[in-house]
């Protein structure tokens, strides 16, 4: 189990543990099916310590590196 | 007449679907967040209204623009529900439906996208989604309109007055809790109290509200309290997880009946496109070529030819035949000078701009509809993020370039209430279309060689200053609030010819409108005022009324170069649209198109003058619509205020030290 920010870019993984996340945050990505258990793929991140974007069902969503950094992952 | 109301997640195609079926057009893009606000019309029939409401992801809301839907649903009377499903996305559409059905409302749904399903591999059994949610569907395809006579037929005929009402068992414990609120409830509501009690439960802040006006605080919370400790027992999960669970295992069930999945292993459009604009190296630069761009095409290479192709017709032919009408039918000195000097010059001098003013927002609709804006959220939230904002502050600025009213309306969708603030009050300083006028008209005059440059140096202050004001009010009035920022990135499409223009249209007839009212009421104003004085009428000009109300002025616009009762004027008249600024100056320097006026100004500015002038215009007061709007937005009189004060005093500073520095290095 890695944080999401270890993957490299086209990686899959699945969502182990989404507890160190803001609720607001959480609750968003609750609402684009992004879950504990969900199948993602890391599209690409942004330079600077810009944000990340994530492949989930075929939807794509951007959230930043350190919300990303709580997110506990299983690469597959 | 019978109210429906359309609810459906971000970015369905809501309003694509409205326009279809209402006949009207509506404001369409791809990007969450375009429809902030409810709109009605009328279906094509005329046998219903039908009610357009923001995008939502589920009724528990987090941000402004989705409070509107609870709302909606609370307190408005309404018939019927007709629920938008994206096909692509069955799973979180019907996370929502499932609440829509709770609700107890006769519901149909509009089965969307189902064309992009497929191409992903998803078949949907219509019929089976049906029998299983037990509501009619219809499959749609909401941008070329297909499937909606069907919508609308099922909507007036098949769905039914009284259906039995939805039930999803949530499990003992939580079905005890929803027991005890329906039975301390008591009263009569419109809608299922077993709909309030689930919302009520699962946090839902709207909710919360409205059953906190009822009951005293000690009583709803030791219902939750309760509700949250037997479910936390029994499931091991806080209640609002619990309640989220249980809608999606429902969910998966119904998804496991209806849905035939194909694996499609080939990479997509969208990923192929994203490879590239959201690329970690070429994002930002990319971003920057597609602005500059932008500004070419709207300045140099289309916009400018065209309107000078627009302004020699209105000095010429226009000008000629309607003295010579006047003429013939033998109007008195004051009527033709009136016309002429008043009406034409002035209305005139703003409608020159049209075709730039169309073809930017031509271009701010394409990256509107393309779903590249989604991604401009993403590619600027590092920078964003510096200066205290999010991503998604980006887009109220960008849209502000065509016009601050629509733009101070967007920033809505930011979760964050101070972070919304923020952006509400620094969008202003985005550079709209009415001040392009403004712009080309004095680049016209002085940077003839360099207008493409001189204008993108101006667009480039206005969202220097925004970031810079944004990092000093984050450190102020916005600490101790963390930034949030989720962002949806949709699938890119090819905008389609007709809605484009659609929105292009939709855009600019504000403009063209204006035109016609406030700068034509404005011109006859100013005209009027320069044509009377304290000695009488048809006075000098420098002896007019108009020159006394700018000659207050004059000595305080001195320091900034523009000290004449001429800038002053203009000024003053430039709150109620910054074009009118042009329409003003046209009927003071009295000359019949822009060339000519352009070749006077130089003896009353000079370039670093005129630079100084056009900064004045740009920051110093947002126009009277968006002063409205940001009174209507914060809902307060000292946030309002407090907007035009800061840009004055910003406009003033700003001015004053170009044209000082720009003094000492002989410019």
């Amino acid at each position: 189990m890695v944080a999401m920010t270890q993957l490299r870019v086209g990686e899959r993984a699945k969502i182990v543990d989404l507890s160190q996340v803001s609720d607001l945050v959480k609750r968003r990505l609750l609402d684009m099916g992004v879950t504990e258990g969900a199948e993602i793929c890391l599209k690409c991140t942004m330079p600077l310590g810009g944000p990340f974007m994530i492949e989930n069902c075929g939807q794509c969503v951007g959230i930043r590196r350190h919300e990303a950094m709580n997110i506990q992952v299983k690469p597959l | 007449m019978m109210h429906i109301a359309l609810v459906g997640n971000p970015n369905t195609g809501k309003t694509s679907l409205f326009n279809q079926l209402t006949g009207t057009y509506e404001y369409v893009g791809n990007w969450s967040g375009v429809t902030v606000e409810k709109k009605v019309g009328v279906l094509r029939s005329k046998k219903a209204k039908m009610i357009d409401l923001p995008g939502v992801y589920s009724l528990h809301p987090l941000s402004r623009d989705e409070r509107v839907v609870t709302q909606f649903l609370l307190t408005e009377s309404f018939d019927k529900i007709l629920n938008i499903v994206d096909a692509s996305q069955l799973e979180r559409n019907l996370l929502l439906t499932v609440q829509l059905l709770e609700f107890g409302k006769p519901l149909a749904i509009a089965l969307n996208m189902v064309d992009v399903a497929e191409r992903r591999g998803i078949f949907i059994d219509q019929t089976k989604l049906a029998e299983a949610l037990r509501v009619p569907v219809v499959p749609v395809i909401a941008r070329t309109g297909k499937g909606c006579d069907e919508v609308e037929r099922t909507l007036l005929e098949k769905v039914a007055e009284q259906t039995e009402l939805f039930t999803l068992f949530y499990g003992e414990a939580m079905e005890r809790a929803i027991e005890r609120f329906i039975a301390s409830w008591g009263t009569e509501e419109q809608f299922p109290v077993r709909w309030l009690a689930i919302q009520f439960y699962e946090g839902n802040s709207y909710v919360r509200d409205y059953v906190a006006e009822k009951w005293p605080e000690a009583t709803w919370r030791s219902l939750y309290e309760q509700a949250e400790k037997e479910v936390q027992h029994a499931e091991q999960m806080s209640l609002a997880q619990f309640i989220y669970e249980k809608r999606r295992s429902f969910v998966k069930e119904v998804i496991q009946q209806v849905v035939q999945r194909t694996e499609i292993g080939q990479v997509t459009l969208t990923d192929r496109i994203d490879a590239v604009v959201t690329n970690k190296y070429i994002g930002i630069p990319l971003f920057l070529l597609a602005m500059y761009i932008l500004f070419q095409l709207t300045f140099d290479w289309l916009g400018a030819p065209l309107s000078d192709l627009l302004d020699a017709f209105f000095a010429g032919p226009l000008t000629d035949s309607v003295t010579a009408l006047l003429e013939a039918i033998g109007a008195s000195e004051f009527i033709r000078a009136l016309v002429v000097d008043g009406v034409i010059a002035g209305v005139g001098g703003v409608l020159v701009f049209v075709p730039q003013i169309f073809i930017l927002f031509f271009f701010i609709s394409f990256l509107e509809d393309s779903g590249y804006m989604a991604r401009v959220a993403l590619v600027m939230d590092r920078l964003m993020e510096a200066v205290g904002l999010n991503g998604k502050a980006f887009i109220p600025l960008i849209i502000g370039f065509g016009c601050n009213v629509p733009g101070v309306m967007a920033a809505r969708t930011i979760e964050q209430p101070r972070e919304r603030l923020v952006t509400t009050l620094l969008t202003p300083l985005m550079s709209c279309s009415a001040r392009l006028p403004v712009y080309a008209l004095f680049v016209g005059a002085f940077f003839a060689a360099h207008q493409a440059i001189v204008v993108l140096s101006l667009y480039v202050l206005g969202i220097s200053l925004a970031l810079i004001l944004a990092k000093l009010f984050s450190l102020t009035i916005l600490k101790e609030e963390t930034s949030v920022f989720v962002v949806e990135l949709p699938p890119y499409r090819m905008p389609q010819w007709q809605a484009l223009w659609r929105s292009t249209w939709d855009k600019g007839k504000g403009f063209v409108k204006k035109a016609g009212t406030f700068i034509f009421g404005g011109s006859v104003a100013i005209w009027l005022l320069s044509y009377v004085g304290p000695h009488g009428v048809n006075v000098n000009m420098d002896d007019s009324f108009l020159a006394m109300i700018g000659g207050i002025l004059a000595p305080l616009l001195a320091p900034l170069g523009f000290g004449t009762w001429q800038a002053g004027a203009a000024l003053l008249t430039g709150f109620l649209a910054k074009e009118v600024v042009v329409s003003t100056m046209n009927i003071i320097y009295h000359v019949p198109d822009v060339e000519s006026l352009q070749g006077l100004m130089a003896t009353h500015f000079t370039p670093l003058s005129a630079f100084s002038f056009m900064v004045f215009v740009l920051l110093y007061v947002p126009c009277l619509a968006t002063v409205a709007t940001i009174y209507k937005e914060t809902g307060s009189r000292k946030w309002t205020m407090f907007s035009i004060g800061y840009a004055l005093v910003l406009a003033y500073i700003v001015s004053f030290v170009i044209y000082q520095v720009g003094g000492l290095f002989g410019f």
